[in-house]
């Protein structure tokens, strides 16, 4: 088989085997895990867009999701849009906040990039909190309105509908990202990593670059948190804190900066690990510290893999 | 009106001073090696269970615990530089590869201290009982010992990197890692020692701040994030700047609550530590790049 | 054969970049040697192989009878084998005093701080007079002066001097090279890396030409080359 044959029939029956799990897994619980894990699949490959395809290290790429969650949630409870809508304008918002942290972030580098992005994310978390009439603070927001087409809720059928919603936007947020990954801007991406100032006198404008990833990484990262408001009818400032970040990131990196299908790989391992640990008493809160530990070994014993990509940050 | 700002000017000391003895620990660590350790504040949250541990658990009396407290995140700081950040010396991403490992010692440390303790809420006797006023401003007597401490603590480490061959051999190491290693000086031992150093000032923090918060195992998390914003301020490079960055953000955090509130403060403090960033890309760490 | 130092096939480099090949050289008790060779040769290579900064792949050196090959640099420093890196920017932010007080780091240096102190003030009376400066406001001049004297401060039982009159002007290399000659004069055995060929040849007992990674040449007393020979071992083979 060709590599071009393997790269597009490999995905292509993954994803049939994905479209019948359903018809196997008919319970909700198992359905709701796989719905949770395309989510984190989206966040984590829009994130090596920015982290290993262009080596800007976004240490706040979380919080393009909680805007997209408040987004969707705001929009869908307090304003009455419907939900199928909410979810996009999630994206729009989300890519808007990139823009905003993006002009500042694109001019930074090493350990500054890393401070601002989280200090925006802080910024975000901190806004919600204080904006308690809007975004019902440290509480968060509940019974927010779900999908429906016509008469038939979503929340029927042990969440048939979501799983396909969810499956379809990873599909989706995969084939944008590999749209832009294979574009001419996708290939100066690479050029600007690998030597920043090769590129420079080619005539690529670095910060232009950076600001476009970041905005680009933040559209379906936002539609996610959108759909993760609407499908979980509740939207809280964790998704700011350190431990969705430290999740999301072990996903990046466990499965591989800059490969496509690595990161929604590790996501789907990863959340049914977790979760699976998480029915095994005493192990609730060991979970955090088994995936923690497997993001230090990839990052110690994978030197070839993962490091050698590190290596070519150029931040 | 001037009692307002008396007192807020009094909390802001005593912010100011938690903020100082945060921040220069990460500072220490920063110039040494170049790495900006996440996991100082779930350090902090560790020296304040040990010192619960010691002094409530086992009734050992509470100074006994602070030093106890102070130790094992000593230790536990040593064994993060050996396992998380040694490995990476001399790499070219080390600093990014450290943000990451760091990170997740945080999140061992977090974790392993709600498997340890539990999530109850947890807090430490007062070193001194009763209440001290300054300038009209009434404060607890331990809030008033912090405040004494702190600027003791910086000073004895600012003495220690500039009079003690260890500190020099710190502030060495930090400035040029070859010609340290060629005056004999071992590279490694000072990265370990100023991981210790670092670690230790953070256990001592979290025991004597476990008299006055609450012992949570992510009580570390707000005092690393206000640090970060000190750092940025002041700037790692200079122990005397970072200080000072966080005295002055302990003044502006505390004038800005009574002004705006509690829910607007952090809000205000991010955008404007956002703000300098972006006005001085560079040089805020006193040129470590 | 009591060689204090002896350096037998040590093969070193960068990673996958191999820059020493096997390379071979010996030095007497109480002597002094110099090693020359173009630019990018392996020079410096060799001195920070030999101070424990590079690991060699191969080889084995030796100081004292003692086996070094694995040992780190700051165990090589207590040792007595010191060395002067090439285009040292030391510490910056310490000031003159202060660098050559915590040079006297290892042990053994410690005990002789003082009068080492006052030896490396006699050599360079300019240093005394920046005691309280900082490194980073000295002169190209000073801090190759304050390079060597921290070495001095290590007290060392040989001291190895990489390219110390590096981008100076003729005036301040004169200065220099009668410093490294009074050094000489003092009984501590020397290991100099030089361009100038001629100050070597004063200097040192003998020479190791270097190219490639090995040492291609060694000149002693006995078959010294003239003047016209030394000009063409280094420009006629290195352009070669
Ligand atoms: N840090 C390094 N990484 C990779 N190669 C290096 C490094 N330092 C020196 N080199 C290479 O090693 C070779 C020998 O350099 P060096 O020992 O400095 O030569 P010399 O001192 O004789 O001028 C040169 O080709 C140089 O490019
Ligand atoms: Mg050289």
């Amino acid at each position: 088989m060709s590599t071009r044959a393997r790269d597009i029939l490999v995905p292509l029956a993954c994803l049939a085997v994905l479209a019948l799990v359903p018809l196997v897994a008919t319970e909700s619980y198992t359905r709701h895990l796989f719905i949770i894990a395309f989510i984190y699949g989206i966040i984590a490959s829009n994130w090596n867009l920015s982290l290993g395809h262009c080596g800007v290290f976004n240490f706040g790429h979380l919080t393009f999701f909680g805007v997209g969650v408040y987004t969707a949630a705001i929009a869908a409870k307090t304003f009455g849009i419907n939900p199928w809508i909410a979810i996009w304008l999630g994206g729009v918002t989300a890519a808007f906040a990139a823009f905003l942290i993006a002009t500042p972030v694109a001019r930074l580098k090493g350990i500054y990039v890393v401070l601002v992005t989280f200090a925006f994310s802080q910024l975000a978390m901190q806004l919600v909190l204080s904006q308690s009439q809007i975004t019902g603070g440290a509480e968060g927001m509940v019974r927010i309105p779900f999908m429906r087409i016509g008469d038939y809720s979503f929340v029927r059928d042990y969440k048939l509908g979501y799983y396909y919603v969810g499956l379809g936007l990873l599909v989706l947020s995969t084939l944008f990202l590999l749209a832009v990954i294979n574009s001419p801007f996708g290939k100066s991406l690479k050029a600007v990593r690998d030597a920043e100032d090769y590129a420079e006198s080619r005539g690529i404008s670095v910060s232009t670059q950076r600001i476009l990833v970041l905005v680009l990484s933040a559209v379906f990262t936002g539609v996610a948190g959108g759909f993760y408001a609407i499908y979980l009818r509740v939207a809280s400032p964790e998704v700011f804190g350190f431990g969705t970040l430290a999740l999301a990131l072990s996903m990046v990196l466990i499965g591989g900066t800059g490969t496509t299908y690595g990161p929604i790989a590790a996501a789907l391992a990863l959340t049914f690990a977790t979760e699976s640990l998480a029915g095994i008493r005493g192990l609730e809160e060991a979970r955090f510290i088994i995936v923690a530990v497997a993001m230090i070994l990839v990052l110690r014993l994978a030197p070839g893999g993962l490091l050698g990509l590190l290596n070519r940050l150029k931040i | 009106m001037i009692e307002t700002l008396l007192a807020a000017l009094v909390s802001g000391l005593v912010l100011g001073s938690l903020y100082a003895l945060m921040a220069s620990g990460l500072s220490v660590v920063w110039t040494t090696l170049g790495v900006f350790n996440f996991a100082h504040g779930a350090l902090m949250m560790v020296g304040a269970f040990v010192a619960w541990t010691v002094s409530e658990a086992a009734g050992l009396g509470l100074l006994t615990g602070i030093a106890a407290g102070t130790l094992v995140a000593a230790l536990l700081g040593v064994l993060i530089e050996r396992l998380l950040v040694r490995p990476f010396y001399g790499h070219r991403s080390m600093l990014l590869i450290t943000v990451m490992t760091t990170l997740a010692a945080m999140i061992i440390l977090e974790k392993g201290a709600q498997i340890i303790w539990g999530a109850r809420l947890k807090q430490l006797p007062r070193l001194i009982d009763g209440e001290v006023s300054i300038l009209g401003a009434t404060i607890s007597a331990h809030e008033a010992v912090l405040v004494g401490l702190a600027p003791l603590i910086l000073f004895a480490i600012w003495r220690f990197t500039l009079k003690t061959r260890t500190g020099r051999s710190l502030r060495a190491v930090g400035q040029n890692q070859n010609s340290a290693a060629l005056i004999g000086i071992d590279v490694p031992v000072a990265f370990a020692i100023a991981f210790g150093l670092s670690a230790a000032l953070a256990g001592l923090t979290g025991a004597l701040l476990g008299s006055i918060r609450f012992i949570t195992p992510v009580m570390g998390a707000e005092p690393l994030v206000k640090a970060m914003i000190v750092v940025i301020f002041g700037g790692l490079g200079s122990l005397g700047a970072t200080a000072g960055a966080a005295y002055l953000i302990g003044l502006i955090e505390a004038l800005l609550i009574v002004w705006l509130g509690l829910y607007w403060t952090p809000f205000v403090l991010f955008l404007m530590m956002i703000i300098v960033l972006v006005f001085r890309p560079n040089g805020i760490f006193g040129g470590k790049e | 054969m009591d060689n204090l130092l002896t350096v037998s096939g040590v093969t070193a480099g960068y990673g996958p970049i191999t820059v020493l090949r096997g390379l071979s050289l010996h030095l007497g008790a109480g002597e002094c040697i110099g090693l020359f060779g173009p630019n990018g040769h392996g020079k410096t290579t060799l001195l920070q192989t030999i101070s424990g900064l590079i690991r060699p792949t191969s080889g084995s050196i030796e100081f004292d009878g003692r086996e070094l090959t694995r040992l780190r640099p700051p165990h090589i420093v207590e040792a007595g084998l010191v060395q002067s890196p090439q285009g040292n920017t030391l510490f910056g932010d310490m000031r003159v005093q202060e660098t050559l007080e915590l040079a006297a780091f290892s042990k053994h240096a410690r005990d002789d701080r003082q009068s080492n102190l006052e030896k490396v003030f006699a050599l360079f009376p300019r240093l005394e007079e920046r005691r309280p400066q900082k490194a980073r406001t000295l002169s190209g001049g000073e801090r190759q002066m304050l390079s060597i004297g921290c070495a001095l401060m290590c007290a060392p039982r040989l001291l190895m001097l990489d390219e110390p009159t590096l981008g100076l002007s003729p005036r301040l290399k004169e200065e220099l090279a009668q410093a490294v000659g009074s050094i000489a004069k003092e009984g501590i055995p020397l290991i100099v890396v030089e361009q100038d060929v001629e100050f070597l040849m004063a200097l040192a007992d003998r020479l190791y030409l270097i190219e490639h990674g090995e040492v291609v040449r060694e000149i002693d007393r006995a078959n010294a080359p003239d003047h016209d020979e030394v000009m063409r071992l280094y420009f006629g083979e290195a352009a070669g």
